[in-house]
């Protein structure tokens, strides 16, 4: 149920309500999840753009609602419920055009405001997040808000289930909505991930942390309050100046491996899916003393530093048929290279993005890092530990 | 060819028997005068023109006598054809299409009401249990107020709903008939649960610019039956007004009825009640017999009030927590079924072939007279009609008339599918179904076409309609894009 926001929150006089596909998807469609899209069930990706009062000129809950139908009738997976499968347990989407959750919210404050507010978390204001269960066939995967602010500006903030996609489907679904706002048309379905084959045993990967049980509601239970920051520097060295400092800071635990996530360079425009390269890098010198470039060469871009986990990470979940919970994110210290993932390509009536911002809900302790690209000076999310904030 | 065993040659025997005392009785007019001309013509024939002739000039006229029996002869013609009633032409009508984005599938509907009623798990259950049984689909509507958790219903999204369902039917109407909005004399609008003021027919006015000398009525309050009222009252108009056209618009405005408490009598039309609208033109123009559709035979109303039950059976109150909404109590299918017997009793002589009526009698009089254990005979109505439009009310009503008029699949066809394709769209269902038998094609010049509709009160209505021209395929209705799929197979229970 909806409660009246109090006024003193920025964001207030929240609404909500479902919009789904205009056609009927059939009745007994589904979408199966692969062993990597259950690893990933725990966590969720936040996305934030912001447009100004130019782009967002005319616009109102009603024209933005029929392009959200044309669109959900490509991305109808978007728009079902998790069940379980009889007898194995094994979740898997059931797409019954339930709808994705949209949200409409008010802010008092302008773009400019917003901007240069220095609470880090305030962001979450933007975004509508709720965790999929207890009931999983009722809980939405998508969640969308649409925030109007003073100066006519407007943001829009997306809570996806990881279990989907990955934050470059995320981009892709989001630039779909923008082409579909234009031409009211459809652009076709997404191509869905194939799902590999994984027959041969592989050995236990670094980058995937088994965790208890979490049953039916799929939240990452921390052993410390996490945080998020975000802040602009430059150059790709913030992620080894984090990895450095974070190494300092924990001394006697320097954090040797890390996982490091980026766009698989066969990646297709439209594929909706796990389908990020994550790899494992072991830093076999100490982290603290090494040089800046050695650590930079480590994470950049060179494809033959650490190994590809993927095949792994389905391996480890398809031997007990999914039945095990599995976190990815915060196993170790991660770093997501989101540089080149579209960010600024969704066009509202011609119009990029003022401003576009992504983190992650469900972090694990180890703790995570988001480098995102434009507009200059590139920006990161980082989500740490609270105790360990050393800025 | 083999000996036929003989309970088939009985059976066989039986069906021609059956088919000669209806066509002795049905035609027993024509059977008994064709002898008569017969004779007549031959005798003339024999007589030959000249004895004719002598006849002729035996019979003695005089001017007065002639002037008079022709004075008469004229006079007769004259009264008969001033007070035959005037026909009534239905030239064509419009149904409102929702557009996909008012569309709520099953399991949005069922997730919005456990967020609404979170604290009332066995109303939740009781809805899902009601969805799944309902016969609908998963394409039927709700309008946007409705789509929000909680409901917003207010006055302004009510109107905006009135206006865009009952602005769209009005166009399309005028494109298909050509009609301009000054030619419009009578307008009545029939909506039962949302009267504002102005009323909707004013809003209609100011929104056309319709005549300042216009007859308007608005009907509220009267139900799901209110269509047929109103094209009762467009035709009483006509037969007082030459020339004129009238534009009857039903609709059920969902917006401000929308049920937010927790009693489970009263949850049950948010589960069936969908948006909808249909707007028809009738007139009595001559210069309108060629491109009518249909022309107006019967309308029956029956009202059955005056008994308590009846009356109480569909009734809008508060529940315990205030909250307004419309009660259906257990046995409005009893209440339905005495209602249409009443209906039936007074259009049965009406429509009925002389057979089927001697057959009626007869039975009647045996069972008072003779043996009241007698079963009571059941009138064949699809003699009578070829088509049905039965009030898409709900699954129960319609399997209710089906077993009452011994009816097959294939007449209740229209009002299941528009069930599951429209939902419940109160008065305007009749015009769906209507729709959809013209889209299949299968309205030829000639049929009948039955329509009832039930309502509070509580009413049982029924139009009898002649379709006046074969109707061709797509007719520019509401079913022009899916009528492909239909029918489709509706299980008993639709699992969710």
């Amino acid at each position: 149920m909806v409660s009246p926001q109090q006024h003193h929150d920025h964001v207030y006089d929240l609404k909500l309500l479902s919009v789904g596909p205009g056609h009927v998807t059939g009745s007994d469609v589904v979408h199966d999840l692969t062993g990597l899209d259950l690893a990933m069930k725990l966590h969720y990706l936040k996305a934030v753009y912001l447009f100004s009062s130019h782009a967002a000129e005319g616009l109102t809950i009603m024209n933005m609602k029929e392009p959200m139908f044309c669109w959900c009738n490509d991305y109808f997976m978007t728009c079902g419920r998790i069940k379980r499968s009889e007898p194995s347990g094994r979740p898997y989407i059931k797409c019954n055009d339930c709808g994705i959750r949209v949200v409409e919210g008010v802010c008092d404050k302008t773009l400019d405001e917003w901007i240069e507010m220095e609470d880090g978390s305030r962001w979450n204001l933007l975004v509508y997040h709720r965790v999929i269960g207890p009931e999983l066939s009722f809980s939405p995967l998508v969640y969308l808000q649409v925030t109007w602010f003073k100066c006519g500006g407007i943001s829009l903030g997306i809570s996806w289930a990881h279990l989907l996609g990955d934050a470059f489907s995320v981009s892709d679904f989001v630039n779909n909505w923008g082409r579909c706002m234009a031409t009211l048309k459809a652009n076709g379905s997404p191509t869905v991930a194939p799902r590999s084959q994984t027959t041969v045993p592989k050995p236990q990967p670094l980058s995937a942390k088994q965790v208890n049980h979490v049953g039916d509601l799929w939240v990452i239970a921390n052993n410390c309050k996490m945080e998020t920051f975000s802040f602009n520097l430059t150059t790709q060295h913030l992620s080894n100046l984090i990895w450095r400092s974070i190494a300092k800071f924990r001394e006697g635990f320097e954090p040797q491996v890390v996982t490091v996530c980026r766009k698989d360079p066969n990646h297709d425009n439209n594929i909706l899916g796990n389908t990020q390269v994550i790899r494992s890098i072991k830093a076999d010198f100490s982290v603290v003393e090494s040089d800046l470039n050695k650590l930079a060469s480590l994470i950049a871009g060179d494809q033959n530093q650490g190994r590809d986990e993927r095949n792994m990470i389905e391996a480890s979940v398809e031997k007990d048929n999914g039945l095990t919970d599995y976190i990815i994110y915060g196993s170790n210290l991660t770093f997501v290279n989101l540089v080149n993932a579209g960010l600024y390509e969704m066009e509202l009536k011609g119009k990029k993005p003022r401003f576009a911002y992504y983190s992650i809900q469900g972090v694990g302790d180890e703790g995570a890092v988001l480098v995102l690209p434009g507009p200059p000076p590139q920006g990161s999310t980082v989500i740490m530990a609270a105790d360990e904030a050393i800025w | 060819m083999p000996p036929t065993l003989p309970d088939f040659s009985n059976s066989v025997n039986l069906k021609y028997v059956k088919l000669g005392y209806h066509y002795l009785v049905d035609h027993f007019l024509t059977l008994t005068l064709t002898p008569v001309m017969i004779g007549i013509v031959v005798e003339i024939v024999r007589l030959g023109p000249d004895e004719l002739l002598n006849m002729w000039n035996s019979v003695h006229f005089d001017l007065i006598q002639l002037l008079c029996s022709s004075f008469l002869l004229v006079f007769i013609a004259t009264v008969y054809f001033m007070s035959k009633p005037r026909c009534i032409y239905l030239v064509d009508y419009a149904c409102y299409k929702p557009p996909v984005t008012c569309r709520v599938p099953f399991a949005t509907f069922m997730e919005h009401s456990r967020l609404i009623l979170s604290n009332n798990p066995k109303s939740v259950e009781f809805q899902m249990r009601i969805l799944e049984r309902s016969g609908l689909g998963e394409e039927t509507c709700l309008p946007p107020a409705i789509h929000y958790i909680p409901p917003k219903p207010t006055m302004e999204a009510a109107r905006g709903e009135a206006e865009v369902v009952i602005f769209s039917a009005m166009d399309s109407l005028f494109e298909k008939t050509g009609l301009k909005p000054k030619d419009i004399d009578i307008l009545i609008v029939n909506c039962s649960l949302f009267s504002p003021t102005p009323s909707l027919s004013a809003m209609v006015i100011n929104k056309y610019k319709l005549r300042s000398n216009i007859k308007s009525f608005n009907l509220s309050g009267m139900g799901c039956s209110a269509g047929l009222i109103s094209i009762d009252l467009a035709r009483d108009l006509l037969q007082v007004h030459p020339n004129s056209n009238a534009v009857v618009v039903s609709t059920e405005i969902i917006t401000p009825n929308y049920y937010q408490g927790k009693e489970r009598a009263m949850l049950l039309p948010n589960c069936l009640f969908r948006m909808g609208g249909a707007a028809i033109l009738l007139s009595n123009r001559r210069s309108e017999r060629r491109r009518a559709k249909y022309r107006l035979v019967h309308v029956v109303r029956t009202h059955k009030g005056a008994d308590d039950k009846a009356y109480r059976c569909v009734f809008e109150e508060e529940d315990r927590e205030g909250k307004v909404g419309i009660n259906l109590s257990k046995d409005l299918m009893a209440i339905a079924g005495e209602a249409l017997k009443s209906n039936i009793t007074t259009i049965g002589p009406l429509v009925l072939p002389g057979s089927e009526q001697l057959l009626f009698l007869l039975t009647l009089i045996g069972r008072k007279i003779f043996n009241p254990k007698w079963k009571p005979y059941i009138p064949d109505f699809k003699m009578a009609f070829e088509h049905f439009c039965i009030h898409a009310g709900g699954r129960a009503v319609i399997d209710e008339l089906q077993k009452n008029l011994q009816l097959s699949a294939e007449h209740v066809e229209a009002s299941r599918m528009t069930l599951h394709r429209f939902g419940n769209t109160s008065s305007s269902s009749l015009w769906y179904e209507m729709n959809y038998i013209e889209s299949k094609g299968r309205m030829k010049k000639g049929d009948r076409v039955w329509q009832i509709a039930f309502g509070s009160g509580f009413k049982c209505n029924s139009a009898v309609w002649k379709c006046n021209r074969t109707i061709k395929t797509p007719t520019g209705g509401p079913w022009d894009d899916c009528i492909d799929r239909y029918p489709v197979h509706i299980p008993e229970v639709v699992k969710l």
